[in-house]
């Protein structure tokens, strides 16, 4: 089953503000560009998703609609709640994004997930008490889609938050598994072959082209034409849809195999200077990451872009070195990063974006001993009791209350969020107020 | 050594500060506690800071000889989290504004620890939703009607009408108050 937070960023903002519970809200994305969530309210004044906020911005206004940036310590937050008030439902778990997650549980009187027997229990109603509990003790909307595949899961889930009722709300809880056989058709039908979970742009095209313009059409294509034009891919979707699990629960994330800090500048960087900056920031951030996962990086990549719908000519541009011992130091990853940004930077290219990735990741423990380490031990040891030192410092006191000089102060391409609702779940000067004045 | 801090606590965290923006100086004193911690602690590094008090080291130091008798009565020591929260994923916090609950024991400015996984009944204390706003009352049942009533005599009860009941935020647990 699929379970998911709907409008997730705006209900999180009316859990702890409840000035804008049941009102039109909207929250935007990084440097506030475009909407990325909104409650139903605005949904229902019609106010589109991914809308740049400059183009909306006077609209906005005159409708009352409130605004916020992304809070993301807020949304975090919430979504830990919320995994682990679902891990008390569920068998297990598979968190797919911050307010998603696949879930296992058994049909009451047989028909496990891997069979497509109908005639087991219906599980609506337990969905609709995950429901209510979760909305009790967290405040959050979700919805629920139950199947006995992954792909079937996601969208009965889809069915049950857009479900046609006739002027009234959604159902909320949709169990494909359990519905008349007619009525699973025709929600198979009525998914077109683009929003089937996992089928990709190529595969998508493929089927338009065959003709196969919905999920159902794709179920009951001949297996052999589909493994011979898609190969595994397009058949596992097919077995998926017709109610056979190809795909797990991915119950253990996968070590990570390189990990990506980049942001959009709020105003475009045109000076050396300031790339640097950036650069210097995001490598220290990826740095961090980095130590968390106790791993360490063997290549490392600064990328660039300019805006392209600024006008002049788009300039996008990347540059790659290996380091000659694979590494967690800020410091030392700042000495490979900083000459790549400079090579990248160009004069009169105002650029957009900048990103650091740390590539090649190998775990801490299985790291050899290289006969040309740069340090001797003991000084190798006194650089990660450094980092470890720093870590602590910036997750006691708050990330940035000590880093590297190159990260610069108060540099104006920082990310822009102007209108930030506060930290109320997670810092202690930011808590909501209740009043105890009548 | 101090008590360990509860992870939501941020002691030095001035309001309005952005994080990642400028280096904040703190007393030096901490600083250095924090320093010392990790370069001692050979760095535990978990993912995210202790939920837990520390287990006390009684025992750990007898290589050799008797074991120590007090062994076998060691104990976690006291964890505040354990004392005060009941369903970590429902409790919230959130700070008291005015006297209207003096009666309750509880102050302006306090601490507010509140589950909303408890059934919120009559009788409890309670963060009610009025004109968009929290508001902290008790929740009481009056002639088959319920109603929200401040713990101070200056100020009238509320009556609810039906389906009102959606506006209890929460129940609220503990009021923490520094003396």
């Amino acid at each position: 089953m699929l379970i998911d937070g709907n409008n997730f960023y705006a209900s999180c903002e009316a859990v702890v503000d409840p000035a804008v519970l049941g009102r039109p809200l909207v929250v935007l994305s990084n440097n506030d560009g475009c909407i990325v969530s909104r409650s139903a309210e605005a949904r229902a004044l019609g106010i589109r998703m991914g809308q740049p906020y400059f183009q909306v911005q006077r609209q906005l206004e005159r409708l009352g609609v409130i605004v916020r940036s992304s809070n993301y310590a807020l949304y975090a937050d919430m979504s830990q709640r919320l995994m682990s008030v679902l891990e008390e439902w569920l068998e297990a778990l598979e968190i797919y994004s911050i307010d998603e997650a696949f879930g296992l549980l058994h049909r009451p009187g047989g028909g496990g997930r891997s069979n497509g027997d109908r005639s087991g229990g219906d599980l609506t109603a337990w969905g609709h008490a995950l429901r209510r509990d979760v909305r009790r003790r967290l405040g959050l909307p979700v919805a629920v889609g139950i199947a006995p595949t992954k792909v079937l899961a996601k969208l009965a889930n889809k069915w049950a938050k857009t479900a046609p009722t006739g002027g009234g709300a959604p159902p909320a809880v949709f169990d494909l598994g359990a519905c008349p056989a007619a009525q699973a058709e025709a929600v198979l039908e009525a998914t077109a072959i683009e929003d089937v979970w996992g089928i990709g742009r190529k595969l998508s095209r493929w089927c338009r082209l065959r003709g196969v313009a919905h999920a159902r059409a794709l179920r009951d294509l001949p297996t052999g034409e589909l493994r011979h034009r898609c190969g595994v891919v397009g058949v596992r979707l097919q077995q998926e849809l017709r109610g056979r699990a190809c795909l797990p629960l991915e119950l253990a994330p996968a070590a990570k195999r390189e990990t990506c800090v980049s942001r959009s500048f709020s105003t475009p960087i045109d000076n050396r200077e300031q790339l640097r900056e950036a650069v210097a920031t995001y490598t220290s951030r990826a740095a961090e990451k980095l130590r968390r996962q106790r791993q360490r990086a063997g290549a490392l990549t600064v990328f660039v872009r300019s805006s392209p719908f600024n006008g002049t000519s788009f300039y996008a541009n990347a540059a790659t070195v290996r380091l000659p011992l694979a590494s967690n130091d800020t410091a030392v990853l700042l000495a490979s990063a900083l000459p790549l940004a400079d090579a990248l930077f160009k004069p009169h290219k105002p650029l957009q974006k900048a990103g650091v990735v740390l590539q090649e990741l190998q775990d801490q423990a299985t790291l050899q001993h290289h006969l040309l380490a740069p340090l001797p031990p003991e000084q190798q040891q006194r650089r990660s009791a450094l980092m470890a030192t720093i870590d602590r410092l910036n997750r006691h006191y708050g990330s940035g209350t000590v880093q590297w000089a190159a990260c610069g102060l108060g540099a104006p391409w920082r990310m822009r969020r102007s209108r930030l609702s506060r930290a109320a779940t997670t810092r202690l000067a930011d808590l909501p107020v209740v009043r105890a004045v009548h | 050594m101090a008590l360990e801090k509860a992870p939501n606590a941020e002691p030095s965290t001035e309001p309005g500060i952005e994080p990642g923006i400028d280096l904040r100086i703190v007393p030096r004193s901490e600083a250095e506690a924090v320093v010392a911690k990790a370069t001692l602690a050979g760095a535990p590094d978990p993912h995210r800071p202790p939920r837990h008090q520390p287990l006390p080291l009684a025992g750990a130091a007898v290589a050799a000889g008797f074991p120590s008798p007090a062994d076998d009565y060691i104990e976690s020591r006291i964890d505040l989290n354990d004392v005060l929260i009941r369903h970590p994923s429902s409790t919230f916090f959130l700070r008291v504004s005015g006297d209207s609950m003096q009666g309750a024991g509880i102050l302006d400015g306090d601490l507010l620890v509140v589950d909303r996984a408890i059934e919120p009944r009559a009788g409890r204390v309670v963060v009610a939703v009025l004109d968009g706003a929290f508001t902290l009352k008790y929740l009481n049942r009056h002639r088959d009607r319920w109603r929200l009533e401040a713990a101070h005599p200056d100020y009238p009860p509320l009556e609810l009408s039906e389906g009102d009941d959606a506006r209890i935020w929460g129940v609220a647990i503990h009021a923490i108050h520094s003396l």
